[in-house]
């Protein structure tokens, strides 16, 4: 493990290397970032603090729009695991969004279920389900499969869907299922307004703190070596393709989670929702904010959903062109995203491990 | 029998009209290792640029001869400035190229509004056989598919040019050693690929109509298309094309449109994982 933290750090991050060289206090090589004040906690801090704040300073028809910027966040967050960490595009994320809430809008007019405990497990298992068995089928086999054949498999998966939600009668083809019933808690109903934002909001923080402890885990650095260079961390005896199989199926249970919030939270589900419109949107949030961390996900979200809502009133028909280009302008010009005027390199690719002090040392005298 | 006659002809022409969309597509994959995800919105400009000259009151068949030349010079320049930057990152080029193609789409969709624009057929009637009928338009497109295929094939294997591009694709570094400029093959080929596509647009305005998102229902099976013959080779991708363009017109006829539709993807992706080089493996023409 130290071998493959130091091929990691050595690609990403010489200076850090020579830091930890000196054998320093093991404060210092947790925090390698010691050079400068760090960045990353101070932004996720005041996002999570405007957050909070949203709902008292917003209008009722604001506060709404802003529980559907965070539960995008929420897909916005499964889709950067994906790809900012693991590598992995996923052109088809609204695959598990979508399917999740076409699973959860069955459950509320079939059966009548809407108790939140247990539509939103329900949801998040659909999810996953989905991703597991397109996951599995798509990265696991005898040939690691091709990067383009993994994203045009997905793009595929997602359009296939679109084009069987659009045609099924049982699935309201077309018009998808209008009025879902609301969320409830036992005689509760959750609709739209300040409760339903601070319920979205606290299973934001709670999946974006798990997602944290999990990039940051020994499992996050395989990831993030597996991005970097795959065939280095096959070569070292990791399983690539079930890695990349396990952080998918992860993914897709967390869109699946916010496509059941999603689906309450507007009370219909449409076949767009499964299709390639919303899977590139996904694609959109996180280039704009910043593939490979967390924050830059939810912060793309809310300043791609916020300025299209800003500008739609006057500038409908020209928007998506300046999306577009802007969209390009990223691509050329800040390939890791618009946090990373603020976030330099080092802290982006971050520490990884608890254990790190017991490393150190070990790090050293590796070959 | 006349009936079967019918089905075959209708199932023919929609493999030609694939064939023809496909054929762009698979020059810049196979030639360049490029996805290109604006090719949809290439077809779309070709469809628009002949409403336009229909709008205008100019013959339909200006507007078909001068929208491959329109578009393949976008191309060229599009390709100089923005793809070029793009060759060495496949996944990256997949994303610039969507994020193009989205400005694109946006802008005819801002020109021409939601609407649904027909154009008329320029020859229009129909060829009768005995007491069948079939749509001269769709006979002519056919016609015109084979002769395209034909001329690439040609172009591809005859010529000096086709010779140079070919040189490239195998050794970039060996056919510059060997004084082919291959930026100005690169960019010759993505031009040459967006004017097919430019092509196939003006020539399926007529029986599709044009509205914004007409280039992006073909794209998804035009990629399907490319990857099941086999990206690398020229006859690969048209060997695809035929055989999505054949099975998503003869599916239909079998079983309910639904199952159809989304089983020509399924079957496709099985395939494309099990033989992962596609119908026809292998480089060159």
């Amino acid at each position: 493990m130290s071998v493959v933290r130091e091929a990691i750090v050595a690609d990403a991050d010489d200076e850090a290397d020579g830091a930890m060289a000196e054998g320093a206090a093991a404060e210092r090589a947790n925090d390698r970032a010691k050079a400068g004040p760090k960045i990353l906690p101070i932004v996720e801090g005041l996002v999570l603090l405007a957050a909070l704040l949203a709902p008292l300073v917003l209008q009722d028809y604001l506060t709404v729009f802003a529980t559907r910027v965070i539960i995008l966040a929420l897909f916005a967050l499964s889709f950067d695991l994906v790809w900012g960490y693991a590598g992995i595009m996923s052109f088809g994320q609204a695959l598990f969004f979508g399917s999740a809430g076409y699973g959860v809008a069955l459950l509320a007019r079939d059966l009548n279920v809407t108790n939140i405990f247990l539509v939103l497990p329900a949801g998040t298992l659909i999810g996953l389900t989905f991703a597991l068995l397109l996951g599995g089928f798509l990265l696991l086999g005898r040939h690691p499969s091709s990067v383009i054949f993994v994203s045009l498999g997905t793009l595929t998966g997602s359009y296939a869907a679109d084009r069987l939600a659009r045609g099924w009668y049982y699935l309201g083809g077309q018009n998808g299922i209008p009025s879902i019933a609301p969320m409830s808690l036992g005689s509760y109903d959750f609709t739209e307004g300040p409760a339903f934002y601070y319920l979205v909001l606290g299973i934001l923080v709670v999946v974006y703190l798990l997602c944290r402890f999990l990039v940051r885990s020994q499992f996050g650095l395989a990831l993030a070596g597996l991005r970097e260079n795959e065939q280095r961390i096959a070569f070292f005896g990791y399983k690539a393709q079930h890695l990349k199989a396990i952080i998918f199926t992860i993914g897709g249970a967390v869109a699946g989670l916010a496509g059941s919030l999603y689906a309450f939270h507007e009370g219909f589900v449409w076949p767009n929702m499964v299709g390639v419109v919303v899977s590139t949107q996904v694609v959109l949030y996180v280039l704009f904010g910043g593939s490979g961390t967390l924050i830059g996900a939810v912060i793309g979200a809310v300043i791609v959903e916020g300025v299209s809502f800003w500008l739609s009133d006057n500038y409908r028909d020209i928007w998506p062109i300046i999306l577009g280009l802007l969209l390009l302008l990223v691509i050329l010009f800040r390939p890791l995203g618009l946090i990373s005027f603020v976030l330099g390199e080092r802290e982006r690719v971050g520490s990884f491990g608890a254990k790190i002090k017991e490393n150190v040392k070990e790090t050293r005298n590796a070959p | 029998m006349a009936n079967a006659f019918v089905a075959a002809f209708e199932i023919l022409s929609f493999g030609a009209i694939i064939v023809l969309i496909v054929l762009g597509l698979g020059i810049i994959a196979s030639m360049m290792g490029i996805f290109n995800f604006a090719q949809g919105e290439f077809v779309l400009l070709g469809a628009y640029i002949t409403y336009l000259a229909y709008a205008k009151g100019l013959p339909i068949w200006a507007g078909m001869v001068a929208a491959p030349f329109v578009v393949g010079a976008l191309g060229f320049v599009l390709e100089a400035l923005i793809i070029r930057r793009f060759y060495a990152a496949p996944i990256v080029a997949m994303l610039g190229t969507y994020a193009l193609g989205l400005i694109i789409r946006e802008a005819v969709r801002g020109l021409i509004g939601g609407f649904y624009l027909t154009v008329p057929e320029p020859i229009g009637g129909s060829i009768d056989i005995g007491a069948m009928h079939i749509s001269a338009w769709r006979f002519t497109i056919i016609v015109i598919t084979l002769l395209v295929m034909g001329l690439c094939y040609l172009l591809l294997s005859r010529t000096s040019f086709g010779l140079r591009v070919r040189a490239t694709l195998e050794n970039p570094s060996l056919a510059r050693a060997s004084g082919i400029s291959t930026p100005l093959i690169y960019g010759a080929t993505f031009a040459f690929g967006a004017a097919l596509a430019g092509l196939a647009g003006a020539l399926i305005v007529p029986v599709f109509s044009l509205f914004a998102d007409l280039g992006l229902r073909f794209l998804i099976q035009g990629f399907v298309a490319v990857m099941v013959g086999g990206v690398g080779s020229f006859i690969g991708p048209v060997a695809g094309a035929g055989v999505i363009g054949t099975l998503s017109a003869a599916l239909p006829w079998v079983m309910a449109p639904v199952v159809a539709d989304v089983l020509v993807f399924v079957l496709a992706i099985v395939f494309i994982k099990f033989r992962p080089q596609g119908l026809i493996a292998g480089k060159g023409v």
